[in-house]
């Protein structure tokens, strides 16, 4: 418990500093929050104009799809505020920067992610929350505090498995070097997030559930909400999963981070 | 200035050449990280299969805004092949040349720093032209049984491509001069490319758009980038006019770009500032 207090002092700390220097930086800031709002915006509008020439897709209505879209922009800003430096990995370690991680009496996973915060997520949260609010009013699903409450456990469990996603691809460059345009081809896979898993072949639907698990950001995490009636084994299983999954790719970024040795410099 | 670096000022093909070669062996080194963008590119495409498989089979007509599944399929697959080797990331380029001062390097060099990333870009679209394009042309072909005619669209397509990659380029040169002055990379950046992407076509087929929308998309340049192409390499049986008008429109829209774009940089060299070194 102490330590606990200990480490959130200091990720304060370390974050405000952050905070700071970005905001000396304003027009950036303000330019990248237009821009990530903007993005957003175009992307469901072209969502919209798909949908708008098509009634249902795989049974699921228009409505239905913009559900898991906001939910899915909602699962995914915590690793885009809190863990965003897991772009820069690859860099990090060819350069040699990452070593000054190494010198310090706290724990490196911690100390590396602590050390940027992306405030522009927040614009994704917010069109996330507004088209999940949208979807959930026309559906005329109920609200109650359990229902909430739900809601809040399967988005955590959501972006859980999205962080992991992007610790296990980001750590593969302290094995290999160079593998930055690695965790660019990964994050692509998130834009599939916001499909049901359904409309996939057999085949994917495996890999997409259990190899790299991005039917876990949308798909069986909102089933709870959407279609409480029908709860499928592997939405149950999902906070056990995303645990697990969780700690694994911690496990083998520590992995990388404890065996590297700087570039000699 | 010398008299050799005039000189060389003036038209010298074999500078350009040479340029572009760079650009080619400069992305044959990264061999790993194009096999990882193939295979990128790949399960997009496999996603956008499902995707639009799905939304055919819940509607009765098998054609839907004169579109049928395969139609559709052609379109994205071919629009995707095209943005792997037509985006060039120049704005980052432009960017981060300014944000780390690595842009005067290349300012001081004895040719136009907008020639110079043209042709730079143009060698490593080539590149990629061969490694992505034509592959997946080929596969699209032998999946489909040929159903893109091989005959004179070929050639229109190669035109109005080329067309295309001047456009983009102009575009994205433009946009990058927008960097000069506000130092902010990622947010123009994400903008353009989405904005380029949807407007032209690159994301929902422009037949999908609604009538207003449609018009609006129309006035703008974005579609000369891939619904253009596109269009005169699927469809063999447009007549020669139309082919003609097409390219014309085309051409007219490089002409354009290219002038503001050139008259933007002009404008807005003298602000590049650059911090230290």
């Amino acid at each position: 418990m102490k330590k606990l207090k200990f480490y959130l002092r200091i990720y304060f700390k370390i974050l405000s500093q952050d905070i700071k220097s970005r905001m000396s930086y304003r027009s950036d800031f303000i330019i990248s929050m237009i821009g990530m709002v903007f993005t957003n915006v175009v992307e469901i509008a072209a969502f919209y104009i798909t949908f708008l020439n098509f009634p249902s897709v795989c049974g699921w209505t228009y409505y239905e799809m913009l559900f898991l879209y906001g939910f899915s922009l909602i699962a995914l800003t915590p690793m885009q505020c809190l863990f965003e430096n897991n772009w820069n990995l690859s860099r990090n370690v060819h350069r040699g920067d990452f070593i000054k991680y190494c010198f310090r009496p706290i724990n490196i996973f911690f100390y590396y992610f602590s050390e940027i915060f992306d405030i522009k997520g927040l614009g994704q949260l917010a069109i996330g929350i507004g088209t999940l609010i949208f979807a959930w009013n026309k559906l005329q699903l109920p609200v109650s505090l359990i229902i909430i409450l739900e809601l809040l456990i399967a988005l955590i469990v959501a972006s859980l498995f999205f962080i992991g996603i992007m610790n296990f691809t980001a750590a593969v460059s302290f094995f290999l070097v160079n593998t930055g345009f690695l965790i660019g081809t990964m994050s692509k896979f998130r834009d599939y997030a916001k499909y049901p898993v359904t409309i996939f072949s057999k085949g994917f639907r495996f890999i997409f559930t259990f190899i790299i698990p991005i039917a876990f950001i949308a798909y069986y995490p909102s089933l709870v909400i959407m279609r409480p009636n029908e709860i499928p084994v592997l939405t149950w299983l999902a906070p056990v999963f995303g645990v697990v999954f969780f700690y694994l790719s911690y496990k083998f970024w520590m992995l990388g981070a404890r065996k590297y040795s700087g570039t000699g410099t | 200035m010398n008299r050799t670096l005039k000189q060389f000022r003036r038209f010298n093909p074999r500078a350009y050449l040479s340029l572009m070669r760079s650009a080619v062996m400069e992305n044959m080194q990264f061999r790993m990280s194009v096999l990882v963008m193939l295979f990128g590119n790949m399960v997009y495409l496999v996603v956008i299969y499902n995707l639009w498989k799905a939304i055919y089979a819940s509607v009765d007509t098998p054609v839907v805004n004169g579109m049928t599944f395969s139609d559709t399929m052609i379109y994205l697959v071919l629009a995707s092949a095209q943005f792997a080797f037509m985006e060039a990331y120049l704005v980052w380029e432009m960017g981060r040349g300014v944000q780390d001062g690595s842009i005067i390097v290349q300012l001081i060099k004895p040719m136009s720093y907008g020639t110079y990333q043209l042709f730079y870009i143009l060698g490593g679209n080539l590149f990629y032209f061969i490694v992505t394009f034509i592959p997946t042309f080929v596969i699209v072909e032998i999946i489909t049984g040929w159903v893109i005619p091989v005959g004179v669209n070929l050639l229109y397509y190669l035109i109005s491509v080329i067309f295309g990659m001047m456009i983009n380029f102009a575009v994205d040169y433009f946009v990058g001069t927008i960097c000069l002055y506000t130092q902010s990379i990622w947010g123009i950046n994400i903008m353009k490319q989405i904005l380029v992407t949807f407007l032209s076509g690159a994301t929902v087929p422009l037949a999908f758009f609604p009538e207003i929308l449609y018009r609006i998309v129309m006035f703008l340049p974005f579609h000369a980038i891939y619904n253009t192409p596109l269009t005169l390499l699927i469809h063999n049986d447009l007549p020669v006019a139309q082919v003609g008008h097409m390219l014309f429109t085309q051409f007219v829209w490089v002409l354009v770009v290219f002038v503001l774009a050139k008259v933007f940089w002009k404008v807005s060299e003298r602000v590049i500032t650059v911090n230290g070194g």
